[in-house]
């Protein structure tokens, strides 16, 4: 008995001593350190820590990794009593969140020597709430040894992955879930208007093995060869290849380049340090660490390019990089909650109907090709085409405030009143594609009958 | 009999507890399920909508098949491991049931990830199908996979507990059958199963719930059509505030508490260990040698499946690049000096978070089981209830909960917010691991005769010291395995940490797990930091083991005979 | 009666058990056991707890490995057969009755096992339940019955199989006093209506009297002596079967021959002439003991005229005991106490604390003890 108990005394000293020796300092001298709320993987902020802190050293930095909707859901939760200084993340469109929300402290930078835009994407925000440190541009990686074993040849082109010989060999993030695969899908809608957009990223998401539910989840597929192709934003390509990873990365034609940003928050409790931080981001220093082998993002500085490794992509210097698409900011911002909410709609939580759909027109089409000039199997195939493209919101409907109004975040004032409630609306909505998702595949399994 | 005093500052005392960290918190958050979007009045029209979403109401069927089937599967590899080691004269026992709860310190996610690696679609497994006999199974597609994860990480709840109610049968009950000509596979159909029942539907319906409420898993593998992960998404996408999040909280707290509601009132009137007048435990057989040759076939498998999230990930820790190849390319030990460079305080937080949180699961797990068994204090049992209904709390509600009631709150000495304070993280978790506490601590005071305390009482003792002197000292075995199981799974919970963690110099090893397994460099040196987990946590739970063991044999419990 | 329970009686089979030895551990339990139990006999294991008599019981029931010997049961070697398939009751002291069935299933149960047709099993279930007169109680769980009930379940379910032999471990143990005697009553009727072979183990001696055709005495894993009750309780073989069978005075010392008859002289120095009869056949001088009943001797007050038979000693009463029918007084002479029952009867006087009285200790009824 006596035995346990002393034991146990023992383990609960042991356990306390950090405690009692160790508590972090919870002095208040002014601006010995800047707390920063991050997406950003830890290869990416430990080494701007400690160049920071190499450059600055008075202050520390403590850096607060979450994901993006977690940190944004973290700073919007903590606002009353704000102890973080700097929010630092991707996606520009957390940023839009934070501002629209007051939460942001406009701040113009010192460093000169940075353009406006980066392909056809401004920079910084034209109101100055954030600034752009680094773009990135969303590509297509893959697996050497997975398209090896497989017989697969790489794609170059988004539509490349719809062919039949990619299905379920592909995988992408929900836009929903990660700020910079919602500006791709954006981007695909505007360079190739609303119906045709969706049509194709519908005939891609088709051929998914699966839509990850983290960013992160798509280069790790690849990397491990869970699936053979990813939609990925380009530093995770760029990373993977350098760890040593058997993959590669491409821009297709029809691509974004999206600044990274930092921004700071209102109220931040180490303003000095903060500014400092981002002055440091931006600086030339600041920029040649992003060509660092586990980050590789692009610099915006195009001075910074001249000390990039040989293949680097230079978007300054290469203007097809993201040069397709005039992208406007604007649209994107309006209809913003309702391209997410369809999505996962259409694709994310109904993957499965719509893989079996897509996967019944190919075998369709696959047997017409061995067989052509039957009318009635083409107008089949046609129309089940057609049934999964379908769409139930218009251009004109997503991008009306009223009706995007049902997804905003919060009424803002008592007397707001929104007309119908997302929980209704998504009803709709799944009602409508999952009947044309079975619609469409007995009509192309009944064109793969016929065509037999 | 009149409540002593101190019983009733005990009770009030933890009653404002539950209150304070459990109650209001969750309130806080699940209040935003009865508010019309519209307009912000009270409706139930949220719930309406729940149940006319046909995506919910599939979610909805798809938790309880994944919880049910969890359940299932976890039953086929406790069994074999409860039953052998129980019932035979088994060498190894100890150790068959050390590795068989390994599992359980496993944070859910990371498993899911060395699963992925070895079981996915391209993963070791699949690639030697294919290249031996061509074939390729879906062990991790789709609700599959959530299963196969799910009942790995969380079958020690049912080993544990079927191991200790077949370790509490009377081994006449099994006797007697044999003696009127029951024998094998009957024998334990018809008797020995059934007395075992209730030990067995405990630790069913905490995988039940578990897995009902998981949310790290489903989310590793991808599959959003569950009810958690529909939560989580809706609750955490950015920019959308859709109230359905928090009316699927609700629905699953609800059914959470339906479903314990259901398994306490199975086991009315089932708790067979008081009838049972002799003990000692089933007798234990020696099995004749093709039997032993087929256990240990049989028990080696089901440890090498059970074990294999760990030992997929010690091939990550160690491996330099793993990409569509059966093993890793080849060997390192960076990933692990990496961790120990950059973020040694994980462990150290980790051990101090998970020792405090445990130490404040033993204590109130030992007051409310002292209330709830040993005095007639007016709403003794909904303390033991409240305390319970946390295992019913997904663990981002109750973070969510901390960040609404404890910002606004600030520390005199820092003026910090309180939810910022790494004590609040500890509260957190210990709230959260009460109910495994709890009930070890209910059940080893049930076995506890009152004489006992009678006796103490009678020779002058006071209450408390009788609490002191006596009570507390027989009941240390129970008392540590509650902080065994309490600290364990405290050490490897993510979902509220994440939610809480204010800065990195506080945050223990599942945020250092999740933040370095976030990365595209490569995942060695998030499973490495994995690994220092599985290992402290491990090497708690041996030494306590090691403390309780020496308690009994101290008291001398061991079987005579 | 057999018609009437509807169970058609098997013939009755005896048990034999041939130098039985058994360890637990480095505990040698039962010592080169050997023992034969007739065909319907009564037979009881009696002794202290730890003697060895449960795990005997067991034995032939099945659990329990013994390192050598041979257990037959109507002449066939059970040996190596599991408990399962001996075909021997066994009525467990917990009763072990199973709490998640019905009186009516536990009872079944063994019916259920030997794969008998199901119309059978409710007959002959009805039958037992009538015979032990729980018919009414069919449908209740073990719990919610009285330690009788309980008992009398057990019990039910036990002989229902008709088994070759009934084990009976300390069955009454559990109950109070009362039932006790009504219970075994019960018992012994049953095992002759049933005619069952059966064997009981118990500790109390008076159980094993009331009830036993034959009892073995055990101690220490080995069986002192078998016998009838009478023939234990007047001829114990040795001290320790003398003084665990009802209460005896024992007095050591030597036996000297003197022309063809024998004196005891004891330590203390009491000497007791005994016949020829009474001595057994060991040579003389050698250390010894005597065993009498203490209703074997009298009591008179010390002034008294010594006119009993026998041997006469005078002693001072050191304590008295009333135990209604009679009173036992505890007598000092030289060293020795004595123990003596006197007749009570009301209004008859009787010796206080202190008094010297004279004991009369009839010879005849002398026992001499070999070990």
């Amino acid at each position: 008995m006596s035995n346990s108990r002393s034991l146990l005394r023992a383990v609960l000293l042991l356990s306390l001593a950090p405690a009692l020796l160790g508590l972090p300092a919870q002095g208040h001298a002014a601006d010995n350190k800047v707390v920063v709320v991050t997406s950003f993987p830890k290869d990416l902020t430990g080494k701007f820590k400690s160049e920071f802190e190499k450059r600055n050293p008075n202050v520390q930095v403590e850096i607060l990794n979450k994901s993006t909707s977690s940190g944004l859901k973290y700073v919007q939760e903590t606002a009353k009593n704000n102890t973080s200084d700097i929010f630092w993340a991707s996606a520009p469109d957390a940023f839009e969140v934070l501002k629209g929300d007051g939460l942001l402290k406009k701040y113009t930078p010192k460093v000169t020597g940075i353009p406006e835009k980066v392909g056809a994407y401004p920079i910084n925000d034209p109101d100055g709430y954030y600034i752009g440190f680094a773009a990135a541009g969303y590509g297509i990686m893959w697996n050497t040894r997975y398209i090896k074993a497989k017989n697969l040849k790489p794609a170059k082109e988004w539509m490349d992955l719809a062919k039949p010989e990619y299905h379920g060999h592909v995988g992408m993030s929900a836009p929903s879930r990660s700020g910079t695969t919602h500006l791709t899908v954006e981007t695909l809608l505007q360079g190739e208007g609303w119906d045709k957009g969706w049509a194709q990223w519908k005939e891609l998401a088709g051929n998914f093995k699966t839509v990850t539910e983290r960013s992160f989840g798509v280069p790790d597929g690849v990397n491990s060869g869970d699936f053979g192709f990813g939609i990925v934003i380009d530093f995770f390509g760029l990373s993977s290849q350098a760890t040593g990873f058997p993959v590669e990365f491409v821009y297709p034609t029809v691509t974004t380049l999206v600044p990274a940003n930092v921004g700071i928050l209102k109220n931040a409790p180490h303003p000095q340090a903060a500014e400092a931080f981002v002055e440091f981001l931006l600086s030339p220093e600041g920029q040649a660490t992003l060509l660092d082998p586990k980050i590789r993002r692009l610099p915006v500085n195009p001075a910074t390019y001249s000390k990039a490794p040989a293949g680097f992509p230079n978007p300054f210097k290469d203007k097809s990089i993201g040069a397709a698409v005039k992208f406007d900011v604007d649209l994107s911002k309006r209809r913003y909650n309702v391209v997410n909410s369809l999505f996962d709609v259409m694709v994310t939580y109904r993957l499965d109907d719509l893989k079996a759909a897509v996967r019944a027109i190919q075998d369709a089409e696959a047997a017409a090709a061995r067989k052509p000039n039957n009318a009635k199997v083409a107008a089949l195939i046609k129309e089940a085409r057609g049934l999964v493209a379908a769409t139930p919101v218009t251009e004109a409907q997503a991008a009306d405030p009223k009706f995007s109004s049902i997804f905003k975040k919060r009424r803002r004032k008592k007397t707001d009143v929104v007309p119908q409630r997302q929980a209704e609306v998504e009803e709709q909505w799944d009602a409508f594609v999952t009947k044309n998702y079975a619609q469409a595949r007995a009509k192309a399994e009944q064109a793969l009958s016929l065509a037999r | 009999m009149n409540a002593h005093w101190g019983q009733r500052v005990a009770a009030l005392l933890i009653a404002a507890f539950l209150l304070l960290f459990l109650v209001i918190p969750v309130v806080q958050v699940i209040f935003v399920a009865f508010q019309a979007p519209a307009t912000g009045a009270f409706t139930l029209v949220n719930f309406q909508d729940f149940f006319n979403t046909s995506l919910f109401r599939e979610a909805f069927w798809n938790s309880l098949y994944v919880a049910v089937m969890s359940v299932l599967v976890a039953t086929l590899f406790a069994m074999p491991l409860a039953y052998f080691t129980t019932r035979f004269e088994f060498r190894g026992a100890i150790i068959v049931q050390t590795l068989g709860i390994i599992p359980l310190i496993m944070p859910p996610f990371v498993g899911a990830v060395a699963m992925q690696l070895l079981f996915g679609t391209n993963g070791s497994i699949n690639l030697l199908l294919e290249e031996w006999f061509g074939i390729n199974i879906p062990f991790m597609e789709g609700l599959n996979g959530v299963i196969f994860v799910e009942s790995i990480h969380y079958f020690p709840f049912i080993l544990i507990n079927l191991s200790a109610a077949l370790n509490n049968i009377d081994r006449a009950m099994e006797e007697s059958a044999q003696n009127l000509g029951a024998s094998g596979i009957r024998l334990f159909r018809r008797i020995v199963f059934p007395l075992a029942m209730p030990g067995y539907v405990a630790g069913a319906s905490i995988v039940f719930l578990k897995v009902f409420d998981d949310l790290g898993t489903p989310l590793l593998l991808n599959v959003n059509t569950l009810l958690a992960p529909q939560a989580y998404l809706r609750i955490s996408s950015i920019g959308i505030t859709d109230p359905m999040g928090y009316v699927i909280s609700v629905i699953l707290v609800l059914f959470s508490l339906f479903a314990m509601w259901i398994a306490a009132l199975a086991l009315r009137g089932k708790d067979y260990g008081t009838e049972q007048r002799g003990g000692g435990g089933l007798a234990k057989r020696r099995m004749r040698p093709w039997e032993g040759i087929l256990s240990y076939g049989v028990i080696g498998l089901i440890l090498l499946l059970v074990l294999s999230p760990h030992i997929g990930l010690t091939l990550l820790s160690f491996g330099t690049i793993w990409s569509f190849s059966v093993l890793p390319d080849g060997y390192t030990i960076t990933h692990y000096l990496e961790v120990f460079e950059q973020s040694p305080q994980f462990v150290t937080n980790t051990v101090l978070y998970a020792s405090l949180a445990a130490l404040i699961d033993v204590t109130i797990g030992t007051a409310i089981a002292y209330l709830a068994l040993r005095t007639k204090i007016i709403g003794r049992k909904w303390l033991d209830y409240t305390a319970m209904a946390a295992l019913a709390v997904p663990g981002v509600v109750l973070g969510i909960g901390y960040l609404r009631t404890f910002l606004g709150v600030h520390l005199p000495w820092s003026g910090e917010p309180l939810s910022n304070w790494w004590v609040m993280l500890v509260i957190a978790l210990s709230v959260r691991r009460l109910p495994y506490a709890l009930r070890a601590c209910t059940a080893a005071l049930q076995q506890l005769s009152v004489a006992l305390e009678e006796a103490a009482e009678n020779l002058g003792a006071g209450k408390l010291t009788t609490v002191r002197r006596i009570v507390v000292p027989l009941m240390v075995g129970g008392i540590l395995a509650g902080f065994v199981t309490s600290f364990a799974t405290a050490a490897v919970e993510l979902s509220t940490t994440i939610m809480l963690v204010s800065r990195e110099s506080d945050a223990p090893l599942a945020y250092g797990l999740y933040v370095f397994m976030q990365t595209a460099a490569g995942r060695g040196p998030g499973a490495a930091l994995g690994i220092i987990a599985v290992v402290i946590v491990g090497v708690a739970a041996y030494l306590s083991h090691r403390v309780i063991e020496r308690g009994h044999k101290a008291r001398g419990l061991a079987d005579e005979y | 009666m057999t018609e009437h329970t509807g169970m058609a009686r098997k013939h009755a089979a005896g048990v034999s058990i041939e130098n039985v030895n058994l360890y637990y551990g480095k505990n040698h339990v039962l010592k080169d056991v050997s023992l034969v139990i007739e065909p319907g006999e009564f037979f009881t294991f009696l002794g202290p707890s730890g003697c060895g008599k449960t795990t005997l019981l067991r034995l032939i029931a099945g659990f329990g490995n013994a390192k050598s010997g041979r257990v037959r049961i109507g002449g066939n070697d059970v040996t190596a057969l599991p408990p399962w398939k001996r075909d021997v009751g066994m009525v467990f002291q917990s009763y072990a009755l199973w709490p998640h069935m019905s009186v009516r299933r536990n009872v079944a149960f063994g019916l259920e096992e030997r794969r008998l047709p199901k119309p059978e099993i409710r007959r002959r279930v009805d039958a037992v339940l009538e015979l032990v007169g729980l018919s009414e109680l069919a449908e209740r769980r073990p719990s919610q019955l009285s330690g009788g009930q309980q008992q009398r379940v057990a019990l039910a379910r036990t002989v229902v199989v008709e088994p070759q032999v009934l084990l009976l471990d300390e069955p009454l143990s559990n109950l109070d006093a009362k039932l006790r005697v009504q219970m075994r009553q019960e018992l012994l009727e049953l095992q002759r209506k049933l005619a069952l072979t059966t064997i009981f183990v118990t500790h109390d001696q008076e159980e094993a009297n009331t009830t036993a055709d034959r009892i073995a005495v055990m101690d220490a894993g080995v069986v002192q002596q078998v016998g009838t009750p009478a023939e234990l309780y007047d001829k114990p073989a040795n001290r320790f079967v003398a003084s665990f069978l009802g209460i005896a005075n024992i007095l050591d010392g030597q036996l000297a021959r003197e022309n063809g008859t024998a004196v005891f002289h004891s330590k203390s120095g009491i000497s007791v002439p005994l016949s020829a009869s009474q001595i057994p056949d060991r040579a003389t001088g050698e250390s010894c003991s005597i065993m009498f009943r203490p209703q074997s001797v009298a009591t008179q007050p010390a002034a008294a005229p010594d006119s009993r038979a026998g041997v006469t000693m005078n002693g001072v009463v050191r304590h008295r005991e009333f135990l209604g029918n009679l009173i036992r007084y505890a007598v000092t002479v030289g060293e020795s106490v004595i123990l003596v029952d006197d007749a009570h009867k009301p209004n008859q006087p009787s010796f206080s604390v202190g008094t010297e009285v004279r004991l009369s200790l009839a010879t005849a009824q002398v026992v001499v003890l070999t070990g």
